[in-house]
């Protein structure tokens, strides 16, 4: 018995080694969970302003040139409630529904290889579609339903702020290009000077399923229009 | 809302499969070992439940490892999970497991097996020879780890779904103990009929084990499905909601009402109840009980994952 007892122990010892050793080879992307976040001066993030907004689709359009997204799938969606009152004083309330950004994101934390990752110099949640296999696991950790799997690449997508196509060219995302109404900040939270934190500072804003524990950095302003709704 | 089409809906039905499958082989193992350790010792390999359950585990986790890589997206790229890894991710983990618990499946099935194998190879590979007589040397280890190992990868896929924090129904500390009851009842019951199939004697010594273990295994799952929807139901909001959106009268409460609680629990457990330990067991009777045990875990897993994905936060 103890001889079986010994041999046990050794067999545990070794799968634990074993463990170990794999770390080395653990994906580094991935970690932004359970380390101390690095500094960096740029953290991303974005406002809807629900009074600014008219529902008119030209951020969905707009993303949808810019970052070459097929029909049927898209990064942004204008979700439209109503209407409130009896005619002529109707009203509708709309609320932008995209990737959030999340501080502590599930997809990132969910994801198996790594694919879903926070860039440290951005903040910015993004895509690695290399890594990518398609297991869908992050759609289905995704509170805010925002990821899908691009029809082309068979690799989930969603939302990155324009991070590939247009802030590479020192531009503002193409949705905030394209509001008519300029209901769409763009900035840096880290940026006290930046138009985004003088406007979150300046109106009360909300964030969507704050309880989750992800700490979104899509910023709501609610509209005052229309029926106080439970 | 449709039963198996509806908006927000990921994992379909292959996915239950593949988590029936799991739960599957590491519960018909972990009966594997319990019979031999506590009835057959050095007869385990003669046993036609135990070789049963050597046919089943592996066949059913390759089963639903293939499901699995027919399901992702990229199937081609499946290798990137076993490359690439997260520590925070419990897919992860959960590959890491099942990578350990098939190699360690061969290791202690070589040992069960090892006279059989041997007769079989004769002199031809001194070196597999070699190799047995060695794994038969450590097969207190590889018993202790397989163990260990079929224990995590039961309650394993009850982890994968509880981590989808935004439906209660699933993300609920309960899920992965009562997918690892549920799925040691399913391999006991792969591993009876199984083993009658392969004309094992249905009043032998291991039925009459395995039944024994079954009745409290079928009345802590009874126990755990309820403090699962009661854990809900008491929680309020929206896991109250999804709670009673799966257990009403729609299509998943009938499967839930009839099909698992009926089927899968009730029945099973009245006929190992009526059934006397002294009486005799008939073929037909551990076929049938097994067989409804199987019907109810493979609905529960369905009812689990579908209803799961219908009331999100």
């Amino acid at each position: 018995m103890q001889v079986s007892k010994r041999q046990f122990l050794k067999g545990v010892g070794a799968l634990l080694a074993g463990v170990s050793v794999y770390g080395a080879t653990r994906t580094p992307q991935a970690d932004s969970l359970l380390q101390p976040e690095q500094e960096s001066e740029i953290k991303y993030a974005m406002v809807h302003d629900e009074n600014a907004c008219i529902g008119c689709n030209a951020c969905v359009q707009a993303c949808r040139e810019v970052n070459h997204i097929p029909e049927g799938v898209t990064r942004v969606k204008i979700e439209r409630k109503g209407p409130f009152g009896e005619y002529p004083d109707q009203s509708y309330r709309f609320s932008r529904v995209s990737c959030q950004h999340c501080e502590a994101a599930p997809c990132v934390r969910v994801c198996p290889t790594g694919a879903a990752y926070i860039d440290k110099e951005t903040g910015i949640v993004a895509v690695n579609s290399d890594r990518c296999v398609g297991c869908q696991y992050c759609i289905a950790a995704c509170p805010y339903q925002v990821r899908y799997i691009h029809p082309e690449t068979r690799t989930a997508d969603k939302c990155d702020f324009c991070q590939k196509s247009r802030l590479a060219q020192g531009l503002q995302p193409a949705c905030v290009e394209a509001c008519p109404t300029k209901a769409l900040t763009f900035g840096n939270l880290k940026d006290p000077e930046s138009d985004l934190v003088k406007l979150l500072k300046r109106k009360p804003s909300y964030r969507a399923k704050v309880d989750l524990g992800t700490r979104p950095k899509l910023f709501h302003i609610q509209t005052i229009d229309g029926e106080i709704m439970l | 809302m449709s039963a198996f089409h509806f908006e927000g809906l990921v994992w379909h039905w292959p996915i239950a499969i593949y988590l029936f499958l799991a739960g599957l082989s590491a519960g018909a193992v972990f009966f594997a070992i319990m019979l031999k350790h506590f009835k057959l010792s050095h007869e385990a390999w003669h046993s036609p439940f135990v070789q049963a359950a050597a046919i089943i585990a592996p066949v059913a986790v390759f089963g639903g490892l293939g499901i699995l890589v027919f399901d992702l997206t990229r199937p081609l790229d499946f290798w990137k999970i076993l490359v690439f890894y997260n520590t925070s991710s419990v897919m992860s983990m959960g590959v890491l497991v099942l990578m350990a618990y098939q190699l360690v499946l061969f290791a202690w099935i070589a040992c069960v097996f090892q006279r059989r194998i041997t007769q079989l190879l004769g002199n031809r590979l001194p070196v597999a020879n070699r190799l047995l007589s060695w794994l038969v040397k450590q097969e207190a280890a590889i018993t202790g780890i397989l163990v260990i190992l079929a224990i995590s990868l039961g309650a394993y896929t009850g982890f994968l779904l509880s981590a989808l924090i935004g439906f209660p129904l699933l993300n609920n500390p309960v899920l992965p103990l009562l997918f690892l009851i549920s799925g040691l009842s399913s391999g006991a019951a792969a591993t009876l009929l199984g083993g009658v199939l392969l004309r094992g004697n249905p009043n032998g010594v291991e039925v009459r084990f395995i039944h024994g273990i079954e009745i409290p295994l079928i009345l802590v799952e009874i126990g755990l499905l309820f403090t699962f929807f009661a854990g809900l139901i008491l929680s309020g909001g929206q896991s109250q909601v999804a709670a009673l959106n799966a257990l009403g009268f729609g299509f998943w409460g009938w499967i839930f009402w009839a099909g698992v609680i009926g089927i899968g629990l009730t029945l099973p457990l009245a006929f190992n109840l009526w059934m006397k330990v002294s009486a005799d067991r008939k073929f037909a009777y551990v076929a049938v009980t097994a067989s409804f045990s199987l019907i109810g875990v493979f609905l529960l897993r369905n009812f689990i994952l579908y209803t799961g994905q219908m009331t999100g936060i």
